[in-house]
């Protein structure tokens, strides 16, 4: 029997991270060695890794058969970030379940990621530009280097090409100028927000998400390469000015301003 | 041969870019901690013009790598031609750009090297007698400092960070030019786009009121614009995160992928200060932030911080600026 294949069958992999909530205070503990987790106030997914999974549904939706995998390498309540992926239309996850609390190398999660992905033949491997907390960007190019892939990071656009060989991407960069790219692939690429807007998980697939088992490894299940830089010690940032906080109500703070506007000619 | 700390030149359209220097500026710093020289490395299809030019400057050895065809960046290349010199040069530290372009190969070319890669390096520090590296962590609310545990790091510099002091008159480093034959199996450069988004208009502004997400609302804009109305020669603009929204156009962003602006003031309105945005404004004259969260990291490179939630602090300090205006104060 003939087989007409009339839209190329991809396999999609991306990347998430669950990071704690922007507005959360960030208290470093008593021996400077990391934030006291337990002052964290909430967890998300984060922001810049939205626009990851929103492409690949986009993706999925233009050329159905498509099959989206959501992975993410954290701590137990890391699950939670899957289940939105899947909410928001990927078809699988897979958690990968390192230690409970603490910093976790970029190095390290980028070797787990290439480990399970090695074998599984993707066509695309996307992720975020950076994590919210960490602001590394280093995961995806690491992933693309692990599995001999080519990468482009800032992706602002990207189209698959007819022959599905390839995919052509337009990456940002300063100023917001565009470099343009042609990558064969399978390919890694790093989402740049405003690509696209995130939808919303939908109420059926959050209830699928829900009954649906991830597939879970432990960290030790993959090979845990030796650290190649170590945090040593985590501080609260220096004033790079003397900034001064005004004080008082809120009606003495505006007058304040004020007046230190028309001293420097600011303002009329 | 003796190690050496490796410069990575960043160069777009045969110009140098600023964050070249800068990048020497910090590997001459990183020179004082250790006993190593410093080499500089530029990869190009036409290369020996520019390279000359950093051994004039800072009288610098240059390899100048000449690869046909390499018209513009390509992290394929620059991982595979990058990997093989710096083992050969005994590389300790290379010195690249926390910019589009470095943060987009050294995470690659670490993986091939087995490196250390530091990205977003903010400053040069020792503990224990052993070199770390400061960046920016949760937002710029903290600071990690990192110790490299390979014998070779791969850093990426945060622009402006830095500040060259170029020598007066140098003697003209050497330069060594070498063709390498690199093809790109997988990647090929299809050339640049330029910006569409017009950004003269916030880059030209005396005075900037720019917006952050702690605007809350789309309908919120609105008290940015009463705010800029204020002001003679100003111009509203954001983060990146508000342009994401749909809240500005992306024609306002200020930040590493948007505008770099330095007006005589900058007002700050519900804008955290991740680093990513900082960098577009730090030069500002005069910054004002205002912010809810008294832990934002705006407040460390703010002139005058107030802690309110703009939606409330902005119709009031305009009440009680038309209230001063009328009464002729």
């Amino acid at each position: 029997m003939q087989c007409f294949i009339l839209f190329p069958i991809m396999r999609i992999l991306v990347c998430i991270k669950q990071v704690c909530d922007s507005e959360s205070p960030i208290q470093i503990d008593d021996h400077a060695r990391w934030i006291q987790t337990d002052a964290i106030t909430g967890y998300k997914m984060n922001r810049l890794d939205e626009f990851a999974v929103e492409e690949a549904v986009l993706l999925k939706e233009a050329y159905p058969g498509t099959s989206i995998d959501a992975i993410t390498v954290g701590p137990d309540r890391s699950a939670e970030v899957i289940k939105r992926a899947i909410g928001m239309g990927a078809d699988h996850g897979v958690h990968i379940i390192s230690q409970p609390e603490g910093y976790l190398n970029p190095f390290t999660i980028a070797s787990s990621i290439a480990d399970y992905a090695r074998d599984k033949h993707y066509t695309l491997i996307l992720t975020g530009v950076m994590s919210e907390d960490q602001m590394q960007g280093q995961v995806g190019p690491m992933i693309a280097a692990c599995l001999s892939l080519p990468w482009a990071t800032t992706v602002i656009r990207q189209q698959i090409a007819p022959d599905n060989k390839s995919i052509y991407a337009e990456r940002e960069i300063e100023g917001g100028s565009r470099d343009t790219l042609q990558l064969q692939l399978p390919a890694v690429l790093t989402i740049q927000s405003g690509i696209n807007t995130p939808r919303y998980p939908s109420l059926s697939n959050l209830l699928r998400a829900n009954k649906q088992k991830l597939e879970t490894f432990q960290a030790g299940d993959f090979v845990q390469p030796v650290l190649r830089e170590r945090i040593v010690r985590v501080v609260y940032p220096e004033k790079s000015r003397s900034g001064t906080f005004l004080t008082g109500t809120q009606q003495e703070k505006a007058t304040r301003l004020l007046k230190l506007l028309r001293d420097r000619a600011l303002l009329q | 041969m003796k190690q050496t700390i490796v410069v990575i030149v960043e160069h777009f359209n045969g110009q140098i870019k600023p964050v070249t220097h800068e990048l020497v500026g910090f590997a001459k710093r990183l020179q004082q901690n250790s006993a190593s020289a410093i080499k500089v490395v530029i990869l190009d299809d036409d290369p020996s013009a520019l390279a000359r030019e950093m051994a004039d400057t800072w009288g610098l050895e240059v390899t100048a790598i000449q690869i046909p065809g390499l018209t513009s960046y390509n992290g394929e290349i620059y991982k595979s031609v990058l990997a093989d010199l710096l083992r050969e040069f005994k590389a300790v530290y290379v010195c690249t750009a926390h910019s589009s372009q470095g943060m987009d190969f050294a995470p690659a070319l670490s993986v091939k090297l087995n490196a250390a890669c530091i990205t977003g390096v903010e400053a040069i520090l020792e503990v224990e007698n052993r070199t770390c590296f400061a960046r920016s962590i949760f937002g710029a609310k903290a600071v990690a400092h990192v110790r490299p545990e390979s014998d070779i790091s791969i850093l990426t510099i945060q622009p402006g960070m830095f500040r060259p002091q170029k020598p007066h008159k140098p003697v003209s480093g050497s330069v060594t030019i070498r063709s390498f034959k690199s093809e790109s199996l997988k990647t090929r450069s299809m050339g640049m786009k330029p910006a569409e988004a017009d950004m003269t208009g916030i880059t030209e502004a005396g005075v900037i009121i720019s917006a952050g997400q702690g605007l809350g609302d789309k309908e919120n804009v609105d008290l940015i614009y009463q705010l800029a109305a204020l002001f003679t020669k100003s111009a509203v603009a954001g983060s990146r995160i508000v342009c994401d929204l749909g809240w500005l156009e992306y024609r306002c962003q200020v930040g590493v992928t948007g505008a770099t602006v330095s007006p005589q003031l900058y007002i700050a309105c519900g804008i955290s200060g991740a680093v990513q945005h900082v960098t577009g404004m730090r030069n500002s004259e005069y910054i004002v932030a205002i912010n809810k969260d008294p832990a934002a990291a705006i407040f460390q490179v703010a002139d005058i911080c107030i802690v309110e939630d703009l939606t409330t602090f902005i119709p009031a300090f305009i009440e009680v600026y038309e209230k001063t205006k009328s009464n002729g104060l």
